[in-house]
């Protein structure tokens, strides 16, 4: 494996903060609702996704558990782990790492839900379930390239499985329920078309990337690009220091994330930012606030702060905002920075 | 299932609506179900989820989007087919859901052919399978929930009025609402365990009052006098059909035994109402006759009720205001009467006044007529609702059915195929195998495919079309057309022409959202460069069927036919017929609007539109013949509940 080439340091990514730190904040706390990252083409939108990877932490799953289970919670597990545990059956656990499952725009129904095992039902005449990619997703990244151009049918079974953290199977034949909580990570080029407004209210982030316009930046991303061009493995290197330093923070930010206090005030801020703008529902004011702890968290504060929120809120927000006519959805950041910045004043 | 916390019912702030709409079927089912319409993230499944959490004698039965017949209906046991050669059914979602709550999250996108599986069951409460050798009845009655965003697209009028209730639902706007809302859901999610336990005494008081009313339910009376009301509320609000009605009464008796009662109260009539009619309520004017189908439909059931209800119609309560009669005020178009203001102008021969340059707003938006956009080399297959483009031998699409195959089958339908081989496993020569399956088992998928078109709008805005507010009319229904193509799933794309210029002012896409921002923003002013307009909608859709050859691309020209400047140096309208003529060869099919006002008619749309071959419409014909009031509570409301 030697010659593999080695991937492309996350922490070497020149600019990008926001996505790279959407992409963060997701690990820390699973249940912030993935994000959408949009941008025109070559700016290292899939580059970064696929460079997390490697960042991704370990964590404890049940051996030979196709859905990867976690042998601690109860409330998450697949129905044959459920069943070991009922009956006391020790699982044999292993160690494993949170993976980057891909979901190909051209992917059927079939593979992407499961299906018959075709095969198992002619040798056996059983029927068995054939488990599909949202199978795989479970506790796992679920990453959609160009998710904009998914097939209609597909995005209503994902926006199901995402609102849920199930996957239910009433097809051909089959009839089962497995778990399928994903953060849901997809890119998308704007000019190949929009998204369904239900599927990019599912998101709980957008960030929009652009190129870099700062002509040092630039130079630099062609110079770190050579370099790693030329030797993968001595660039690798070269950064794992930088990397470490990102996971150790991470891990870090994991472990206080449930310690994290967050004012009243803040709570009235998220709700007047969205009653303000015109939000569709509830959705917002509740990322918000779990974005902002989630952002003082990586910080290592144990206190929601003013900038945690508006943090938080340019990257909840921006997609959420349709009711009112904000001209070519160019957010008016301003306000909610003025609101943010009031509560100091009240 | 899988032994997920789910969010306590009682914990929901807000939304006392819907909770009482889905209470209301718990303790009486004969309501009929609910209807849940509304914005995104307004604990629309959070509440069904929790309530079937809640109530210990019934389960909430899912029915996922991706549903196949064989799994809805039920098909032939594989297992016991092969084992015992018996033909047996597998227990199915209907068989599951009888006696229980069957679930539909978005409902408006289910596929047609589970749609009318579902219909049928839903009105007798028995289901009669008859399929793959399997003829076999069972009782499947349930409490029918479905949730939908309309921004996705309506449902069918009979799918509708199968739903007893209907609730409009949206966020909060108070704010310490809001606040406490954040709080629970945040609270829930840290500690899911903890948060349950603190609400379980709340469920529990919900489900000793579910139990108590379900015990005084029999023996509520209901009185002469409230099913006059509840027929005359139903006849002032211009419902269709008795189901109305009745679904009011037998509501009416599940909010009575709610509060403890077994009469009956006219509040309690008030409040049902507001439940049963919001999608019953038609704006047509009272002299249409009902719709001849839901006559049909009805009246196998209400015979009994219909006596009543005629008696009822000469006895006149004292009702303050009738509420049609105001609403019908708003809801005549104002574009109307806008036409025929214009009419009477003394607007000569119009050709470009000025170059002065204005925007015009958006005008009324309505439902669209069928337009009957079909693929010219295709056969367009079944299907009322969408534009539903089944192409088999494309493996895309949703598979929802099965069919014996002919010939060389492309996209096997594996579980059907092994159903239809199964019972005959003990005759056949196995080869060590469990199923031995013979050619004539092989059954293929039918594929259900909803994306259809791409509409690109070519749309006159020159100064002509600025006069009189003829744009907002002609805005207004490019709006209604682009809904209507949204909810289609069509990708649309706009050019617009004027002064010396015709411009791609939005690319195909399927953002019915920023169409209407171009569409806002665009102004009108200048000389009218017809046929360049037409020339560079042509270029866009062949660009776009070089890209995928798949697509359906049909052109729609908005414009009064006179153009008066040319791009080549011909006369300008002879350029605009020879573009027209190059149009129709290209197999681009193509929609003349015809936005012609004057006194004096040059049918020059008319012209270039025989020359293209095109289906032609004269604004005014747009609106869609029958004009249901599907999702709109807001019409007068409060007139209605103002009765009694």
């Amino acid at each position: 494996m030697k010659n593999k080439k080695r991937l492309y340091p996350f922490t070497a990514i020149v600019g990008q903060e926001n996505m790279k730190k959407a992409l963060i904040l997701n690990i820390i706390n699973p249940n912030l609702g993935g994000v959408l990252i949009r941008g025109e083409k070559g700016t290292a939108k899939s580059t970064a996704v696929r460079a997390f990877e490697e960042l991704l932490p370990e964590r404890e799953e049940v051996e030979g558990c196709i859905f990867s289970c976690d042998p601690c919670d109860v409330s998450t597990m697949c129905d044959e782990c459920l069943e070991k545990n009922e009956k006391g059956e020790d699982f044999s656990r292993k160690k494993g790492k949170m993976k980057v499952i891909d979901l190909p725009v051209s992917a059927t129904e079939d593979r992407v839900v499961g299906t018959l095992d075709i095969e198992y039902a002619i040798k056996k005449g059983e029927k068995k379930f054939e488990p599909g990619i949202l199978a795989m997703a479970n506790r796992n990244i679920l990453y959609v390239d160009e998710v904009n151009l998914l097939d209609d049918h597909i995005v209503d079974v994902l926006l199901d499985s995402a609102a849920m953290g199930v996957n239910t199977i009433e097809r051909e034949g089959i009839s089962y329920t497995h778990p399928a909580n994903f953060i849901l990570v997809g890119t998308m080029n704007p000019e190949e078309g929009d998204l369904r407004p239900q599927l990019l209210d599912r998101f709980g982030m957008v960030v929009d990337v652009v190129g870099e316009m700062d002509i040092e930046n630039r130079v630099e991303v062609i110079k770190r690009r050579l370099e790693y061009e030329e030797d993968s493995e001595q660039f690798a290197l070269k950064w794992e220091s930088k990397q470490k330093e990102l996971r150790e923070k991470m891990i870090n930010a994991m472990k206080i994330l449930k310690d994290v206090k967050c004012d009243d005030d803040m709570y009235r801020t998220a709700a007047k930012i969205s009653i303000e703008l015109g939000v569709d529902g509830h959705r917002a004011d509740i990322s918000m606030i779990k974005t902002a702890k989630t952002v003082a968290a990586f910080e290592g504060k144990l206190n929601v702060e003013n900038d945690h929120m508006l943090e938080a809120a340019s990257l909840v927000l921006p997609h959420r905002m349709r009711r009112r006519p904000f001209e070519e959805g160019v957010m008016e950041f301003s306000k909610v920075e003025e609101l943010i910045r009031g509560i100091e004043n009240d | 299932m899988i032994n997920r916390y789910v969010y306590p019912f009682s914990a929901v702030v807000g939304q006392e609506k819907l909770k009482k709409a889905l209470l209301i079927n718990v303790v009486n089912p004969l309501v009929g179900g609910v209807l849940i319409s509304g914005e995104k993230g307004t604990a629309k499944s959070t509440l069904v989820r929790g309530l079937g959490n809640l109530i210990q004698d019934m389960e909430v039965v899912e029915l996922p989007l991706n549903v196949t017949e064989d799994r809805l209906v039920g098909a032939i046991d594989i297992e016991k087919a092969v084992v015992e050669g018996k033909k047996t059914i597998n227990n199915s979602i209907l068989m599951e859901a009888n006696g229980n709550i069957l679930y539909v999250d978005e409902v408006n996108l289910l596929s047609e052919s589970i749609i009318n599986a579902l219909l049928e069951v839903s009105q007798s409460g028995i289901s009669h399978v008859e399929r793959e050798g399997i003829s076999f009845t069972h009782e499947s009655s349930f409490v029918l929930v479905g949730t939908m965003n309309p921004e996705e697209g309506g449902l069918r009028p009979q799918l509708l009025d199968r739903f007893g209730l209907y609730v409009d639902v949206s966020g909060s706007e108070d704010l310490n609402e809001r606040v406490i809302i954040i709080k629970r859901r945040i609270e829930y999610e840290e500690d899911p365990h903890l948060f349950i336990n603190k609400w379980k005494d709340e469920d529990e008081e919900i489900w000793n009052k579910i139990k108590t009313a379900r015990e005084l339910i029999p023996s509520v009376k209901v009185s002469e006098e409230i099913m006059k009301l509840a027929s005359e509320i139903s006849l002032k609000a211009n419902c269709s059909g008795h189901r109305a009605e009745i679904v009011m009464v037998e509501a009416a008796k599940a909010i009575a035994v709610l509060n403890g009662r077994k009469n009956i109260t006219i509040e309690d009539i008030k409040e049902a109402s507001e439940l049963a009619l919001p999608h019953r309520m038609r704006d047509l004017p009272p002299n249409v006759s009902e719709t001849e189908e839901d006559q049909d439909e009805n009246n196998e059931e209400d015979t009994q009720e219909e006596e009543d209800s005629n008696e009822d119609l000469e006895n006149e309560e004292t009702i303050d205001e009738p509420p049609m009669e105001e609403e019908h005020e708003e809801e005549i178009p104002d574009e109307e009467d806008d036409m025929e203001d214009d009419e009477n102008q003394e607007d000569t021969f119009d050709l470009p006044s000025s170059d002065e340059e204005t925007i015009d707003e958006i005008g009324d938006i309505f439902k669209v007529r069928d337009l009957d956009i079909k693929p010219l080399d295709r056969k367009k297959r079944k299907g009322s609702g969408r534009r539903s483009i089944v192409k088999t031998g494309e493996l895309q699409g949703r598979y929802a059915r099965h069919t014996i195959s002919k010939g060389k089958p492309r996209d096997i339908a594996f579980d059907a195929t092994l159903r239809a081989a199964a019972p005959y496993q003990r005759l056949r020569d196995k080869n060590g195998l469990a199923l031995a399956i013979k050619e004539y088992d092989l059954r293929e998928k039918i594929r259900e495919k909803r994306t259809g078109c791409t509409i690109l709008f070519v749309v006159d805005a020159s100064g002509s079309m600025g006069a009189e507010k003829r744009m907002e009319a002609v805005k207004g229904a490019i709006m209604s057309l682009l809904t209507d193509a949204y909810e289609k799933r069509d990708s649309v794309g706009m050019v617009a022409f004027r002064k010396e210029d015709a411009e791609l002012i939005l690319g195909i896409t399927r953002s019915v959202d920023l169409a209407h921002k171009k569409l806002e923003a665009l102004p009108t002013g200048g000389k009218t460069p017809l046929s360049l307009g037409m020339y560079r909608g042509y270029e866009v859709l062949k660009a776009a069927i070089k890209k995928d050859p798949d697509i359906i691309p049909v052109m729609v020209l908005v414009s009064d036919g006179r153009g008066n400047v040319s791009f080549q140096g011909d006369d300008p309208h002879k350029e605009a017929l020879e573009m027209a003529e190059k149009i129709s060869l290209e197999g681009i099919q193509t929609i003349v609007i015809d936005t012609e006002q004057d006194y004096i008619k040059l049918h020059l749309a008319e012209e270039i539109a025989k020359r293209m071959d095109a289906s032609y419409y004269k604004l005014e014909d747009l609106k869609a013949d029958e004009i249901f009031t599907l999702v709109k509570d807001n019409i007068n409301f409060q007139n209605i509940s103002k009765i009694g």
